[in-house]
C-alpha cells in the first residue's frame, strides 16, 4: 500500500512532531489508565471477594434475635426457599485494652460445630483454632489484633453481657462478614476497636450466661428466590424472639460498604476516559490539519509522482494511528501500575485472604479501541483534505491566509486595540472552531480540577455539620437493654462529665408507596443542647411536636413531605404499627436519620421513661477517666468519642483521599498542559514567518511572545470562569455518584479548592507555553524571510 | 568672527571594515562572505548584484542587524554591530532600519493600513500609515487585506511599511523577486520615490542587472567577496530602466 520511503517519512514526522504527538497521546494515556486503573481494581476487588466467599460460604441473608431456643432453628430451615440455615450465639460487650483511652467493642460469636462447612466460616490466617476448655479460647479478627498491637497468646478481659470473662487469643481469622469493619458511629473502619472473636460454643454460653440458645442466623437461599417474602417470612418466625429485621446481603454492613467502592471504581472508569479522548481527539484534528496545510506542497508532489490520493490520505491517518498506540502503550503501562497502587490502599481497608493486583484486559483492549479510533476521527477532516488535494493547485503559491474584520472590529473602537492585538483577536475570529475546541479544551482541565477536589470540601462540611453542629456531644455510650432515665443522671455524675442527655434508639421499618426503609428512630429531649437535627439554613428542627422529624434524604426516598403522614412499624418491643405525622426534615448529611422527642417514642413503645444511651460532653482530661470508670459498668455495650470519628475521617482523607485527588489534578493539568502546547505550536507554526518578519522590524522578543502567546492568553483566561462554573457542575454530578446510604455529599467547593484549581490550572499552561515561547527567541530570522509561508 | 561652513563632506552612515561571515556545515566551513570592506553615504542608492551565493544578501544581512559577523567591523553611526547584543541589535533594526522582502511577509491578519500601523506604533516620529500608503499609490486599498491585494500591491505595502517610521537605512532584498514587470517596476519607483523622500540611504540586493541604473553605486559580488564597485553618474528612475 506505502512505500518504504513513505514509512521512513511517517517516523521522521513522528520524532519531530515528538513533543507534540507525546502531549497528546498523554491525555489518551491518562484515560487509558483511568479506565485501566479502576477496572483492575474492580477486578481485583472482586475476584478476591468472590473467592473469599466462595471459600468461606459467605450467607445470602442475616438475621439476628434476643435469644432463640436451639430447637426452633429447624422451623427456619423449613422456610422455602431456605437451603440452608447456619445458628449461633454471639455476645456482645466492651474490652477494655491497655494503651486505649476508650474500650473497644467486643463481639464474641460461637464457631461451628461438626465437619459440616457451614455458613459465615472464617478463614484461619494464624495460629489455631479456639478449642472448648475453661481457658476460653478464641480466634480473633486478623484486623483487630493488628490495629490493637495484640498477639496470639495475649490475654483479654471483657465484660459480655454483664459478665467479666477472661479470654485467650490463639489464632488469627478473616472472616467475610466483616473484610471491612466500620463503626457503629460512622461508616469508617475503626479496626482497633472493634474487637471480633470467634470461641467453642461452650465459651460463648458462659459468657452470655445462658445455654441451649442461639441469636445469630444466616441464610443461603435456594437460587430463583424472591428475597422480599424470604425476609418476611424470616422475620414472622423470629419476631417472637425479639429479633431484628432480617436483612438481605446487600445490607450486610461489610458487603454493603465493599460494594458501594466497587460503584465508585465503576463510576471513574466511565466518567473521566472520555473526557480525556474527546480532548485528545480535538487536538490530533488540530496537529493533522496544520501537518497538512505545512505539507501541501509535498502532497501534490507525491501526487505528481504517481501516488496515489489514497495514500496521500493513508499517510496521515497512520500518523494519528500512531499517536493514539503511543497514548495507548503508556495509558496501559500507567493504569497497571496504577492499579496496582490502588489494590495497595485498598489492602489497608479490606482483609482479603488474597488481594492480587490484576490487570484488565477486557477494559485495556477496549479503552485501547476507543483510544485509537478517537484519533483517527479526530484526523479524519484533515485526511480529507489530504486525499482531495488536487497536485496542480497545491503545488502553486498559496495566497495569503483569508482574514476579514470581524465582530470584534466593529464592536471595539480602533483607537482600543495595538494591532499585536488585532492580530490575537483575528485569529480567534478567523479560526473559531479551534478556538472553541481549545477553550472546550482547557474549560474540560479547569472543571475536573475544581471537580476532583470536591470530595474533600464536601467530607469537611460533612464532618463539620455532624460532629460540630447535629451532634454536639464529644462522647456517647450505649447500654445493653434500655434502662431507666436514672442511669444518664448516674452518668452525669462522673467526674468530668459536664452534660450529659438521654437518647432511646429504637429501629423502625417506614413504608410508603410500597417502598420499604428500616431506619433507627432517635428519640431526643425536646430541649437537648447536645444533639440537634438543623434544617437547610442550618436552625434546628424542634422534635417536641408529637411528630417525626425525617431526614432529607430519607424523605427523598420514601417521596415524603412535612404535613403528611408516614406508616411507621417499630421493629421492637410490642411492635407498635401506626402512621405518625411528618412535622420537619433535617439536612443530615450522615446516614438515614429520623427523630421523635423521646417521651413520645417511650410511648410508642408502650414504655416508662426508659433510655438506651447517653450523650455526653466530657472534659477532655477527664476521658481517661471515664472511660475506665464505665468499661467496668456491664450495661454498657458501646462507647463512642467524637475526637477519634473525626480522627479517623481526616486520616481517611489525608490517605486516601489525597492520594487519588493528586492523581486526578495531574491527569486533569495534563489536559491543560496538552491543550496549551499544542495549540501555541500550531500558532507558532503558523505564525513563525510573521513573528520573524516583526523581529526583523524591530519587535522584541518579548514583543513577538505577546502576539504568539496572546491567543492562548485569551483562551486561558476566558476558560476560567467557565471551567469554574463547569467543576461546580461535575462536583454535583461527583457529588451525586459518590453518595451512598451512610453518607450524603453536599457539593461543596472551598475558595480555596478554586484557588488551587486555577493555580494548577495556570502553572501548567505556562508550563506548556515556556518551550514553545521560549523558540521564539531561537527563531532563524534569515531562513524565514527568504521562504515564502 | 568665525562663520560656520557646513561640511561638504558627504556624510558616512556606514564604515564596513574586513567583515566576513563564515557558516560552519557539517561539510566544512562555507565562507558566505570574506572580508569586505565599505563606506555607504547617508542618502545614496546601492545596488548589489551578484549571483546566488555571492555574499550579497549576506552583506545585507549583517548590516540590517539580522546575522552575526564572524569577524570584521561594521560601524553605524559609532554603533559596532559586530559584536552587540541581541536588544542592541532589536533597537537598531527598530530606530533606523526598513526592510522590504522578496516574499513581502505582510501579516496577512491585518490590513494594509493596519500592517503598517505595526510599525508606526513602535517608531519615534513615523508618518501616518495613510501617509505612507498613499505615498506609494494604495491610498485606496487602505482596508484591504494581504490576500484582497494583488503581489505588486503587497509588496507596496510592504515599501509602505518600511519607509513609513523614516528609517536612515532602507534594505531591500530581491524586492521584485516574485513580481512580473510591470508589478517590479511600480515597487522600484515607490521604493527609489519614497527613499528620496524620507533621505534613506537604501541597498537594493538583486540578480537583476537591469537594476543596477537606479543606483548611485553599483556593489558587484562575487564568492561572498566585492569584485568591483561601479559610479553611476546618474541615477535612472525605475520606468526608465531596461527590465
Amino acid at each position: 500500500m506505502t512505500s518504504k520511503v513513505l514509512e521512513r517519512k511517517l517516523a521522521r514526522d513522528l520524532w519531530h512532531l515528538k513533543w507534540q504527538v507525546l502531549a497528546i497521546a498523554l491525555l489518551i494515556a491518562c484515560g487509558v489508565s483511568v479506565a485501566v486503573m479502576a477496572n483492575s481494581a474492580h477486578k481485583a476487588l472482586i475476584d478476591a471477594q468472590m473467592r473469599f466467599y466462595t471459600d468461606t460460604r459467605f450467607a445470602d441473608l442475616f438475621a439476628e434475635a434476643k435469644r432463640v431456643p436451639r430447637s426452633r432453628v429447624s422451623v427456619l430451615g423449613q422456610i422455602e426457599g431456605v437451603a440452608e440455615v447456619d445458628a449461633r450465639l454471639k455476645a456482645t460487650g466492651l474490652l477494655h485494652l491497655s494503651g486505649q483511652t476508650r474500650p473497644a467493642t467486643a463481639r464474641l460469636i460461637s464457631l461451628s460445630e461438626g465437619p459440616a462447612r457451614t455458613l459465615n466460616g472464617i478463614d484461619l490466617v494464624q495460629g489455631r483454632m479456639a478449642q472448648a476448655g475453661p481457658t476460653n479460647e478464641v480466634v480473633a479478627l486478623k484486623t483487630f489484633i493488628d490495629a490493637a498491637g495484640l498477639r496470639l497468646g495475649d490475654r483479654l478481659s471483657a465484660t459480655l453481657g454483664g459478665r467479666t470473662i477472661s479470654l485467650v487469643i490463639v489464632g488469627a481469622a478473616l472472616s467475610p462478614e466483616f473484610v471491612y469493619v466500620p463503626s457503629p458511629d460512622s461508616f469508617l473502619p475503626d479496626d482497633a476497636h472493634q474487637g471480633v472473636f470467634w470461641a467453642h460454643r461452650s465459651t460463648v454460653e458462659r459468657a452470655a450466661g445462658s445455654s441451649g440458645i442461639v441469636n445469630l442466623f444466616a441464610f443461603r437461599v435456594l437460587p430463583g428466590t424472591r428475597v422480599e417474602p424470604l425476609l418476611r417470612a424470616i422475620d414472622a418466625q423470629l419476631e417472637v424472639y425479639g429479633a431484628q429485621p432480617a436483612y438481605d446481603r446487600k445490607d450486610q454492613a461489610s458487603h454493603a460498604f465493599l460494594r458501594a467502592e466497587l460503584k465508585e471504581l465503576s463510576t471513574s472508569a466511565v466518567i473521566l476516559p472520555p473526557i480525556f479522548l474527546i480532548v485528545a481527539m480535538a487536538l490530533v484534528h488540530l496537529l493533522i490539519t496544520r501537518l497538512v496545510e505545512v505539507e501541501r506542497e509535498q502532497i501534490g508532489l507525491l501526487k505528481a509522482f504517481g501516488y496515489s490520493d489514497r495514500v496521500a490520505g493513508w499517510n496521515y491517518l497512520r500518523l494519528a494511528g500512531a499517536i493514539g498506540l503511543v497514548g495507548v502503550i503508556l495509558g496501559g503501562l500507567l493504569g497497571g501500575w496504577l492499579g496496582g497502587a490502588i489494590v495497595g490502599l485498598y489492602r489497608e481497608y479490606f482483609r482479603f485472604p488474597q488481594l492480587a493486583v490484576q490487570f484488565d484486559w477486557t477494559s485495556f483492549v477496549l479503552t485501547a479501541g476507543f483510544s485509537l479510533a478517537a484519533a483517527v476521527t479526530g484526523s479524519l477532516v484533515a485526511v480529507g483534505k489530504a486525499v482531495r488535494l488536487s497536485p496542480a493547485v497545491a503545488m502553486q503559491v498559496p495566497r495569503p491566509a483569508t482574514f476579514r474584520a470581524g465582530l470584534l472590529d466593529r464592536v471595539l473602537p480602533k483607537a482600543y486595540l495595538d494591532q499585536a492585538t488585532r492580530m490575537i483577536l483575528r485569529t480567534v475570529q478567523r479560526f473559531p472552531g479551534r478556538a472553541a475546541m481549545a477553550l472546550s479544551g482547557l474549560c474540560a482541565s479547569l472543571a475536573l480540577l475544581v471537580g476532583v477536589q470536591f470530595l474533600f470540601d464536601s467530607l469537611e462540611r460533612v464532618v463539620d455539620a455532624t460532629f460540630y453542629h447535629t451532634q454536639r456531644w464529644s462522647d456517647s455510650a450505649s447500654f445493653t437493654e434500655p434502662r431507666a432515665f436514672a442511669a444518664v443522671a448516674s452518668l452525669r455524675r462522673v467526674h468530668g462529665v459536664v452534660s450529659a442527655e438521654p437518647v432511646r434508639a429504637v429501629l423502625a421499618r417506614f413504608r410508603s408507596a410500597g417502598h420499604p426503609e428500616t431506619v433507627r428512630i432517635i428519640g431526643l429531649e425536646p430541649d437537648a443542647h447536645l444533639h440537634r437535627p438543623l434544617d437547610e439554613e442550618g436552625r434546628p428542627v424542634r422534635v417536641g411536636a408529637s411528630g417525626i422529624v425525617l431526614s432529607q434524604t430519607l424523605a427523598q426516598r420514601l417521596d415524603v413531605r412535612p404535613g403528611g403522614l408516614i406508616w411507621t412499624e417499630i421493629m421492637e418491643g410490642r411492635g407498635a404499627k401506626l402512621a405518625l405525622p411528618i412535622v420537619g426534615l433535617a439536612s443530615d448529611y450522615s446516614g438515614l436519620n429520623a427523630y421523635m422527642a423521646r417521651r413520645d417514642l417511650n410511648r410508642l413503645m408502650g414504655e416508662g421513661d426508659v433510655v438506651s444511651g447517653a450523650e455526653l460532653l466530657i472534659l477532655a482530661d477527664a476521658k481517661p477517666a471515664f472511660y475506665q470508670s464505665i468499661a467496668n459498668i456491664p450495661q454498657i455495650i458501646g462507647a463512642s468519642s467524637r475526637d477519634d470519628t473525626v480522627m479517623l475521617w481526616r486520616n481517611i482523607m489525608e490517605r486516601s483521599f489525597k492520594t487519588s485527588i493528586g492523581f486526578y489534578l495531574a491527569f486533569a493539568g495534563a489536559i491543560a498542559f496538552g491543550v496549551t502546547y499544542n495549540l501555541g505550536r500550531i500558532s507558532l507554526s503558523e505564525r513563525g514567518r510573521d513573528l520573524a518578519t516583526l523581529q526583523v522590524l524591530g519587535f522584541s522578543q518579548f514583543e513577538c511572545a505577546y502576539i504568539l502567546m496572546g491567543e492562548l492568553a485569551l483562551l486561558s483566561l476566558t476558560a476560567v470562569p467557565f471551567g469554574l462554573i463547569g467543576g461546580y457542575g461535575l462536583a454535583q454530578g461527583l457529588a451525586a455518584a459518590y453518595s451512598r446510604d451512610e453518607v450524603r455529599l453536599p457539593p461543596v467547593i472551598g475558595p480555596s479548592s478554586y484557588g488551587v484549581a486555577i493555580l494548577v490550572f495556570l502553572v501548567a499552561v505556562l508550563v506548556a507555553a515556556f518551550p514553545v515561547a521560549r523558540r521564539l527567541w531561537k527563531l532563524d530570522l534569515i531562513t524565514v524571510l527568504k521562504t515564502r509561508d | 568672527m568665525s562663520v560656520a561652513i557646513p561640511s561638504l563632506a558627504p556624510e558616512l552612515v556606514f564604515t564596513v571594515r574586513g567583515l566576513s561571515k563564515v557558516y560552519q556545515t557539517g561539510a566544512g566551513d562555507v565562507h558566505a562572505l570574506r572580508d569586505v570592506d565599505l563606506d555607504i553615504v547617508a542618502g545614496e542608492m546601492l545596488v548589489l548584484l551578484g549571483p546566488s551565493g555571492s555574499g550579497k544578501s549576506t552583506l545585507l544581512n549583517l548590516l540590517g542587524g539580522l546575522d552575526a559577523a564572524s569577524s570584521g567591523s561594521a560601524c553605524f553611526r559609532g554603533l559596532e554591530l559586530v559584536g552587540a547584543s541581541a536588544s542592541a541589535l532589536t533597537r537598531f533594526r527598530r530606530e533606523s532600519v526598513g526592510f522590504v522582502f522578496q516574499f513581502y511577509n505582510l501579516v496577512p491578519s491585518l490590513t494594509a493600513r493596519e500592517n503598517v500601523a505595526l510599525i508606526t506604533e513602535i517608531s519615534r516620529n513615523p508618518m501616518t500609515p495613510e501617509e505612507a500608503l498613499d505615498r506609494v499609490g494604495l491610498a485606496d486599498r487602505m482596508d484591504h487585506f494581504p490576500s484582497q491585494l494583488s503581489g505588486g500591491q503587497q509588496q507596496r505595502v510592504a515599501v509602505a511599511r518600511a519607509i513609513a517610521k523614516r528609517p536612515t537605512l532602507l534594505f531591500c532584498d530581491e524586492p521584485t523577486g516574485s513580481l512580473d514587470s510591470e508589478s517590479g517596476i511600480l515597487v522600484l519607483q515607490a521604493i527609489d520615490e519614497v527613499s528620496r523622500e524620507v533621505g534613506a540611504t537604501t541597498m537594493i540586493v538583486s540578480h537583476n542587472v537591469g537594476i543596477a541604473a537606479m543606483g548611485d553605486r553599483v556593489v558587484r559580488f562575487r564568492d561572498g567577496r566585492v569584485v568591483d564597485i561601479a559610479l553611476n553618474p546618474t541615477r535612472a528612475s525605475a520606468r526608465e530602466m531596461d527590465w
